[in-house]
């Protein structure tokens, strides 16, 4: 039996309105990766916090190595031997690598920085782990996959042992993740413990010792890493047996809704984010778009929802050219978009319900008339109606939207984007940071959709459910569609490949 | 011209500038630990009167700087405690104490001198130097100093990496707030020095002249850096200079050239679109812990 | 449901705390002051009820005084609501003043056209000066913080210029104060006292109780409901809240944008129209000043709502009549208005942060 590194006792944290954590209870023996997983909101992350200090526990106990101790900020757990490597990186585009891994801990005398010694112990720390870098560069030069090493780096230099890591899979291909878990492989046998959150259940099977579930607040069960599956993992996030799958409709796809022709765009150093993108959706069918993130995705849906300006290429919609149009004209011709960044671009927080749901239709009839005067009636019958089609959770349909959930907040949004009836509607990442049952009903209005005769435009970071919505499937690499598939041709590892552009510099 | 008055112009542009050149040295610090600070110009309202008056209460100028330096970090403070602290909108808190900086430096002038308005003339000054204030010339050695400090130590790495990205900067142990008053605070004793420069004889009611509002413009044409900052100064103090010794000799009215300074720092802006980049996280106050 | 009407009116209640509270914390801050110089609070309290509210007289002053504070409050509330920061009042309104004038005395109408012909004029002229900051906001994203504070002094410069040379009215008055000719009597601006005094109310005749009044009225009323009734107001809030949600659901945000910048301009305007058209009958660079900043306070005071504004700039003509009365009776300079004034705006925004915390976390425990 190998020392426990780290043991929390019966944690406990109310927050106004819900209890976080409750009595919960989590261990981290020297060497092992001990998997923690759970639906959104079921409180890992405060747990986590309280772990870093960054929340202080109403009651419970922390002993690291056997020793109790409080830790009132991130200054005390990176000094008790914690390190986090947060689902957002935590680093500073603008500055160095090194700057970035030295901050907090840097080397001085009277003040001024010294950075020959901890380059010396960096490149050491490099060597070690195989966690190769540029420590002159600056961070926001170098892709998020190396960008991760730094984080990585940044914590062994502070002499963690006890290593979190936060969904650090979510930005990365299958080989990237491959690559990550031999580092994770390498630092326990060094001795060190690892935390690893994740949603991804493959993942979790393949790499963790050890399974912590955890839902609403309370442990529900700690699992040996080989008598877990992922059926059961699933059921035991959610507390009854989930389906995975998602029933598709069979739709025979219709006429082209949307087509996509040429499309050339460069960002402002001038590097190609969008080249010779082509391929067509047509009504009644889901096109996904694969691809590690940053590959041009963002850039797509903007140049298409948001009226972004492109370089060289043309957009159809059923047939007509929208480049030239602001957004106003592309909505009101049927394009509909469930946005990426939902907390940016979502919702009017202090706006009532009911003029958030007709956000973006605000304008026509009959929410106006003919004088532009607001017909308030007529809003507020709309979002009654769309807030019991879609099960929206409300005390009322003039309660400000900072006033409900997130679960419900995310509901707005799908619900209306999908009552201006789009021809064409456009996800982009519809169900991150939502938990099991709201990526269920997500995926259930989608595949609603699909049936209606819309064209769906579906871009995600999850392979999974990419493979499990879509009708055909673009792989997009350094802002070109690579290779386009349809659903039953291919395999989750062949996209994996593709995705890495593995496949074009073979070609080549 | 003769070679004398050449060197007068270069040295008396110095003394122009020198008033809003601290000022934008002090608008650097503050905004890149993510401060936006309208409220120099409070500041600088504050800073003109307490130098006149405690070199006059005091009879000395050097104590007097001092006293300018302690009030300009103190109206800094409050910025800081109601920003940073409050997280209320920057502006908001700097406009408001620009309000209540003018209403209290009057108030004390009534009090003090019975005059509202303007101070009588304080005779301790600063020795000249080159036929200016010897301080001017304290702006190259701070400038570099603040550059070095900036750049080379722990400080100013850290008090970056707080303009940048607070949140990381949590997660690292750093102090976000501390580092965050330390710039606020860093920006009004500099204050102080541009007090020190600015016609430190006598203060009147509206001296400043809206130099606090320049110096922000300055700074923003500096790119957020110190000797950038400084330079952009230069350019508002030359071209000042330029205006008063040349003014009688050119043939348009005294208001069109007095319109200059406030017509360039408008001109400079336009003209900086897309070319430099504030701190990520300027302006944007920071709430740390439990949400 | 009853209950949760009954948990929105304590949201409306705490959202109007802080104002309050903010007032009479530096109220307390006032006395403090009075007794630190050496006067009794009970005294100066006194002489601030003389001067305010002591006689129907004194009250109709405090109304009059509230008008053009009206303007300049919701001149910056508008442009406030859609996130524009205009600290050019007092330019727009040093600039429309001289434009309204300008129509006032170089145009020949009947009074009934004349009247409103100046007040379009004046409208039309702070909506151009705030047109350069506000297109370079829009199209070259230069902060309208530094821009319009730069424009307030260069209109300065240029008012001055043209009262003191070609627009130069000098030997037709007595004064020697620079200004311009005078404004015709078709385009004067006459009293209401007399409909008071109809009503009841003893308004004096020193007390300018003019038709700027009918116009403050008129604008609260359009200002509100195009803000809350109409289409475009509603776009105008929402760019407030959020550029990217607008944005992103197909609003013109740069238009909008300007067009909130512009009108607050054109509103800013109407800040001079007492002082010029009923008061002086001429315009001259020295028309009052700090208005403008004023605004700034009423607007924040005022929580950017047409009805807080009305509030808010009735409280600062108490203010500025409360000085007054302090220099007049007491030992205390009237200057201390302006540092209450910053020290009140200071009290509300913290004690606002404090209530929306507050509030955050009662809608957190309400939240399904």
């Amino acid at each position: 039996m190998s020392e426990t590194l780290l043991e929390m006792r019966k944690i406990t944290k109310r927050f106004p309105g819900v209890l976080a954590n409750d009595r919960i209870s989590f261990d981290l023996l020297r060497g092992e990766v001990h998997a923690l997983v759970g639906e959104n909101g079921a409180g890992k992350t405060t747990l986590m916090k309280i772990l870093y200090g960054l929340y202080s526990p109403d009651s419970g106990s922390i002993s690291i190595k056997g020793g109790k101790l409080s830790i009132k900020n991130p200054k005390e757990a990176i000094n008790s031997g914690i390190g986090m490597v947060h689902q957002h990186f935590m680093l500073i585009p603008p500055f160095t690598v090194l700057e970035n891994i030295i901050i907090g801990e840097e080397t001085q005398k009277f003040g001024i920085l010294n950075e020959e010694k901890p380059a010396e112990k960096i490149r050491g720390l490099m060597e070690k782990n195989g966690l190769i870098v540029d420590i002159n560069t600056k961070v926001e030069d170098i892709p998020v996959g190396i960008q991760q090493r730094v984080e990585i780096l940044k914590i062994l230099y502070r002499g963690a042992e006890i290593l979190v890591f936060d969904e650090p899979t979510a930005v990365l291909t299958p080989q990237e993740a491959e690559e990550l878990f031999k580092t994770f492989r390498q630092l326990t046998a060094q001795g060190k413990g690892i935390i690893f959150i994740s949603h991804k259940l493959d993942e979790v099977l393949e790499i963790a010792d050890r399974i912590t579930v955890i839902r609403k607040g309370q442990v529900v069960k700690t699992l040996d890493g080989n008598e877990a599956s992922k059926s059961l993992i699933a059921e035991l996030m959610v507390g009854k047996p989930v389906l995975l799958e998602v029933k598709r409709p069979d739709v025979s796809p219709g006429r082209v809704i949307l087509e996509v022709r040429n499309l050339d765009l460069k960002d402002y150093r001038k590097i190609a984010v969008l080249n010779d993108v082509s391929f067509t959706v047509h009504s009644g069918e889901v096109y996904g778009i694969a691809g590690v993130e940053g590959n041009g995705q963002t850039e797509l849906i903007s140049v298409i929802a948001e009226a972004a300006p492109i370089e060289h290429g043309d957009i159809l919609l059923d047939g007509e050219s929208v480049v030239n149009w602001d957004v106003r004209k592309r909505r009101d011709a049927g394009i509909s978009h469930i946005p990426e960044d939902r907390h940016k671009y979502g919702l009017l927080l202090p706006f009532t319900l009911a003029e958030n749901l007709t956000l973006g239709m605000h304008h026509k009839k009959p929410f106006v008339n003919s004088f532009q005067i607001i017909n308030r009636k007529k809003i507020q019958e709309h979002a009654r109606r769309v807030i019991s089609i879609f099960d929206i959770r409300t005390p009322s349909e003039l309660t400000p939207a900072l006033a409900l959930s997130g679960g419900n907040q995310q509901k707005v949004i799908v619900a209306r984007e999908l009552s201006a009836e789009p021809k064409l509607l456009l996800a982009a990442q519809p169900t991150r940071g939502v938990d099991i049952g709201a990526t269920e009903f997500i995926h259930n209005q989608l595949m609603e959709a699909k049936k209606e005769g819309r064209a769906i435009l579906l871009v995600s970071a999850d392979l999974d459910e990419v493979m499990s919505l879509s009708d055909r499937i673009g792989v997009m690499y350094k802002g070109k569609i690579i290779k386009e598939f349809t659903r039953e041709e291919t395999t989750k590892e062949e996209i994996g490949f593709y995705m890495m552009g593995e496949k074009e510099h073979a070609r080549n | 011209m003769d070679l004398s008055f050449i060197l007068f112009f270069f040295v008396k542009g110095l003394e122009i500038s020198s008033p809003i050149a601290f000022a934008a040295l002090g608008a650097v610090f503050s905004e890149r630990s993510g401060v936006v600070n309208i409220a120099l110009e409070g500041i600088m309202i504050v800073t003109t009167f307490t130098i006149v008056w405690a070199a006059i209460a005091l009879h000395s100028i050097w104590l007097g700087v001092l006293f300018a330096i302690v009030a300009g970090s103190l109206v800094a403070l409050i910025h800081a405690v109601v920003s940073v602290t409050f997280r209320v909108d920057q502006i908001v808190s700097g406009v408001a104490i620009n309000i209540f900086a003018v209403g209290l430096s009057r108030f004390l002038s009534q009090k003090v001198f019975g005059q509202e308005t303007q101070t009588p003339t304080n005779a301790y000054l600063f020795p000249q130097f080159l036929g200016i204030n010897s301080m001017a010339f304290l702006l190259i050695p701070i400038a570099l100093i603040g550059w070095f400090v900036l750049y080379r130590t722990v400080f100013g790495l850290r008090l970056r990496t707080v303009g940048e990205n607070p949140e990381a900067a949590d997660t690292l142990g750093l102090n976000v707030y501390g580092l965050r008053y330390a710039g606020v605070i860093i920006s009004g004793a500099l204050c102080g020095l541009s007090a020190a420069t600015l016609f430190p004889s006598q203060w009147i009611s509206g001296m400043t002249a809206g130099r606090g509002y320049i110096a922000l413009a300055a700074m923003i044409f500096g790119r957020w850096d110190p000797v950038g900052a400084v330079l952009a100064s230069l350019l508002f103090g030359y071209a000042d200079t330029f205006r008063i010794m040349f003014e009688t000799k050119i043939p348009i009215p005294g208001q069109f050239v007095q319109m200059f300074p406030y017509v360039l720092a408008v001109v400079v802006l336009a003209g900086m679109v897309g070319k430099a980049r504030a701190p990520a996280a300027d302006g944007k106050p920071y709430e740390k812990g439990e949400d | 449901m009853p209950g949760i009407k009954l948990r929105f009116d304590r949201y409306k209640l705490l959202e109007i705390f802080a104002p309050v509270a903010g007032f009479l914390a530096s109220i307390v801050v006032l006395l403090i002051i009075v007794i630190v110089v050496g006067e009794s609070p009970g005294e100066a309290l006194v002489a601030i009820y003389k001067f305010s509210l002591s006689s129907s007289a004194k009250v109709a002053t405090i109304l009059s005084v509230s008008i053009p504070l009206f303007f300049a409050g919701i001149a910056v509330a508008f442009a406030f609501q859609s996130g524009v920061f205009n600290i050019g009042a007092e330019g727009q309104y040093y600039f429309g003043g001289l434009i309204g004038a300008m129509a006032g005395i170089y145009l020949h109408l009947p009074a009934f056209i004349h009247i409103p012909v100046v007040i379009l004029f004046s409208m039309a002229g702070g909506a151009l000066w705030a047109l350069i900051p506000a297109i370079l906001k829009v199209t070259k994203n230069v902060h309208e913080v530094i821009t319009t504070i730069m424009f307030n002094s260069i209109a300065l410069a240029l008012v001055n210029y043209l009262v003191n040379g070609p627009l130069s009215g000098l030997g037709q008055g007595k004064s020697l104060e620079p200004q311009t000719a005078k404004i015709q009597s078709t385009a004067l601006f006459g009293k209401l006292n007399g409909f008071f005094r109809m009503l009841g109310w003893n308004v004096p005749d020193y007390v300018y109780l003019d038709y700027s009044l009918i116009v403050a009225v008129i604008t609260g009323f359009i200002v509100w409901f195009v803000l809350f009734r109409m289409r475009h107001g509603f776009e105008i809030r929402a760019i407030g809240i959020s550029l990217d949600v607008s944005r992103y659901s197909g609003m013109k945000v740069k238009q909008l944008q300007l067009s909130a910048f512009v009108i607050s301009g054109a509103l800013s305007g109407l800040i001079g129209l007492q002082e010029i058209f009923a008061i002086r009958g001429y315009y001259t660079y020295g028309i009052a000043s700090g208005l403008g900043f004023d605004g700034i306070a009423i607007a924040l005071i005022g929580k950017n709502s047409p009805l807080g504004v009305v509030f808010a700039s009735l409280l600062f003509a108490f203010l500025k009549q409360a000085g007054y009365g302090l220099q007049f009776y007491t030992s205390v300079p009237n200057s201390v208005i302006y540092v209450i004034t910053g020290l009140m705006i200071l009290f509300i925004v913290v004690i606002n942060e404090i209530v929306a915390a507050y509030i955050r976390t009662l809608r957190k425990k309400e939240a399904v």
